[in-house]
């Protein structure tokens, strides 16, 4: 048997491969915040808020009519300020989880700023939420090496956050932390995102072909699926929940919808999942 | 939500927004290119040939549009304005030299804006009601002062897909959005660089795919669709068929409002008088404010 063929996952009641939708709801949180530079800067902004304020009700509208559960990775800052809109999250019975306060590059902080960040988040999902986050997203995708052992402290089992591997694997043997990966290939502002002052793309590259884009995510999904493996997305509501863009969620959506055993799944049911089936002892 | 968003039972609101900045938006967007008469007759090629490129597609769709100019574009180009202004378009204003308004305190801001609307009246007779940032922003202050000088509406800011009031002025926001300008897509100069990483001139029958596929969202969820085009841009023998396409497309749909964004502000206005809560231009000001 072929390597790939051989490492195949296995998924609950025998289904092919595994779809953990998940949505970064960063609102305006992240580098120009930490730096304040933001409060004289209302145009990019107001370019954030959008996610919470208009985007991420149609995203849901779209998830409830295609049943399919998310799990959406928010800094506790937008939960602080549109609360109402992240409860709504948790009513559709979505998982959410931590993103860091305002999206803090977690490998520039020391250890006890990232306890501090997780502690403060932890407060904010109670108080808001009422609810106790077992998943964490690193903003911007790099940690230090001591956040590993950080995130259990806080009752975190699985991480999303690494890109180099299409299913998931043990992180920590010691605290059964899991990582669930994602890929760039995923991820809405490697096609879709823009914007000025700050640049992004950094060179100002043109954003995507609607068409072309989707025709991608579902090329990564049926190859996903034809392998059995799992995948989840980085998406943004402030990027793929602009009103033409939903489209191209319920296409994908409906595309997914359409294979045949397909499990669709929190990820905090796939970092759980991965334990108890016992794949969950390989690094 | 009102049961009513546009008047007569239209389903959408589109305002189609241009910004004839002759040379000046690119020289303050990259000033190297200050002398430089090739790269600078790229953008100055909308004044010759884009603009009435414009005008006869607006006419032939009996569209109505928004322009802004900076002030100075009146007086280097007053028989383009005249055009426009017989073609029952609204005019709007961007400040004397679309300067960028980060770099100035709100002092030099009023400055440029009066310096601006000045020439406009001089040129046209009138004074704009509508006001469009350059770079996007301002400082706090500017907006009750753009409501003193009879600004009814600005165009500069985002986050929303419906229009909404500023928090320290009832003047109107018709929210931006990148996707729906013509610039990130086709704006072109070998060098000095634009876009600043040489990326490749996006394909048009993608980007007009693309702008069809927003409109109809636009269009399904009842919003207000603000288009920013430019003429250097989309006023091109090559390109303006993707604007005739997709006013065709728009057409079509017959429930479109096709409004000036002054029609819209005072729509909007007579509708209500207040964001919904939470709106983000509170929260933004709920946070700024308490930094002092």
């Amino acid at each position: 048997m072929r390597a790939i063929e051989a490492a195949r996952p296995h998924w609950p009641e025998g289904r092919r491969s595994c779809v953990a939708l998940a949505f970064d709801l960063d609102g305006p949180t992240g580098g120009a915040m930490l730096d304040g530079s933001i409060w004289r800067n209302p145009s990019y902004f107001t370019l954030g808020a959008y996610g919470p304020w208009r985007a991420l009700g149609r995203i849901l509208d779209v998830l409830a009519e295609h049943s399919v559960p998310a799990t959406f990775f928010i800094p506790a800052w937008v939960i602080e300020n549109w609360p109402a809109q992240c409860r709504a999250i948790v009513e559709h019975g979505h998982e959410v989880a931590y993103h860091g306060y305002m999206h803090e590059a977690f490998w520039t902080l020391s250890p006890d700023e990232q306890r501090d960040v997780m502690a403060r988040s932890m407060r904010l999902f109670d108080r808001h939420l009422g609810v106790r986050p077992v998943g964490f997203r690193t903003p911007s995708g790099d940690w230090s090496v001591e956040t590993m052992r950080i995130l259990p402290e806080f009752g975190v089992c699985y991480s999303s956050s690494m890109r180099g591997d299409d299913r998931p694997y043990l992180l920590d043997a010691a605290s059964g932390l899991i990582e669930i990966p994602a890929r760039w290939e995923l991820d809405d502002y490697a096609s879709l995102a823009y914007q000025r002052n700050p640049d992004f793309p950094a060179g100002l590259d043109r954003i995507a072909s609607y068409e072309t884009t989707l025709d991608n995510w579902c090329r990564e999904f049926d190859g996903s699926h034809h392998d059995g493996l799992a995948m989840t997305t980085l998406f943004h509501p402030k990027v793929s929940g602009k009103p033409g863009r939903i489209a191209l969620l319920e296409e994908f959506v409906g595309h997914m919808r359409a294979a045949r055993g397909v499990w669709f799944a929190k990820c905090s049911e796939v970092a759980s999942w991965w334990t108890a089936s016992g794949q969950g002892t390989t690094t | 939500m009102n049961d009513e968003r546009w008047p007569n039972n239209a389903r959408s609101a589109v305002i189609l927004t241009v910004d004839f900045s002759d040379d000046l938006g690119v020289r303050t967007q990259v000033p190297a290119i200050e002398g430089r008469e090739k790269s600078l007759s790229v953008w100055r090629y909308g004044a010759k040939r884009g603009v009435d490129r414009l005008l006869d597609a607006f006419g032939e769709f009996d569209v109505p549009a928004s322009w802004f100019v900076p002030g100075r574009v009146a007086e280097t180009h007053r028989d383009s304005l005249r055009r426009i202004d017989a073609a029952g378009h609204e005019i709007g204003i961007s400040g004397y030299r679309c300067e960028d308004f980060d770099a100035l305190d709100l002092a030099a801001q009023k400055h440029a804006f009066d310096t601006g609307q000045a020439a406009l009246v001089a040129a046209t007779g009138r004074g704009a009601q509508g006001f469009r940032s350059f770079t996007g922003n301002w400082a706090p202050g500017f907006a009750p002062f753009l409501q003193e000088r009879g600004i009814e509406w600005s165009s500069s800011w985002r986050g929303d897909d419906l229009p909404y009031f500023h928090h320290d002025a009832p003047l109107i926001e018709l929210p931006l959005h990148y996707e729906l300008e013509d610039e990130p897509y086709f704006a072109f100069n070998l060098a000095p660089p634009v876009p600043v990483g040489q990326s490749r001139i996006a394909s048009y029958r993608e980007v007009l795919a693309n702008w069809k596929q927003d409109f109809d969202a636009f269009h399904r969820f009842g919003l207000c669709f603000v288009l920013r085009l430019h003429p250097e841009i989309t006023g091109t023998a090559g390109r303006i068929g993707i604007l005739r396409d997709l006013l065709a497309a728009m057409r079509e749909r017959g429930d479109v409002w096709f409004a000036t964004g002054a029609q819209v502000a005072q729509w909007w206005r007579s509708q209500r008088d207040a964001n919904e809560p939470g709106h983000p231009v509170e929260i933004f000001e709920r946070h700024r404010s308490a930094l002092r």
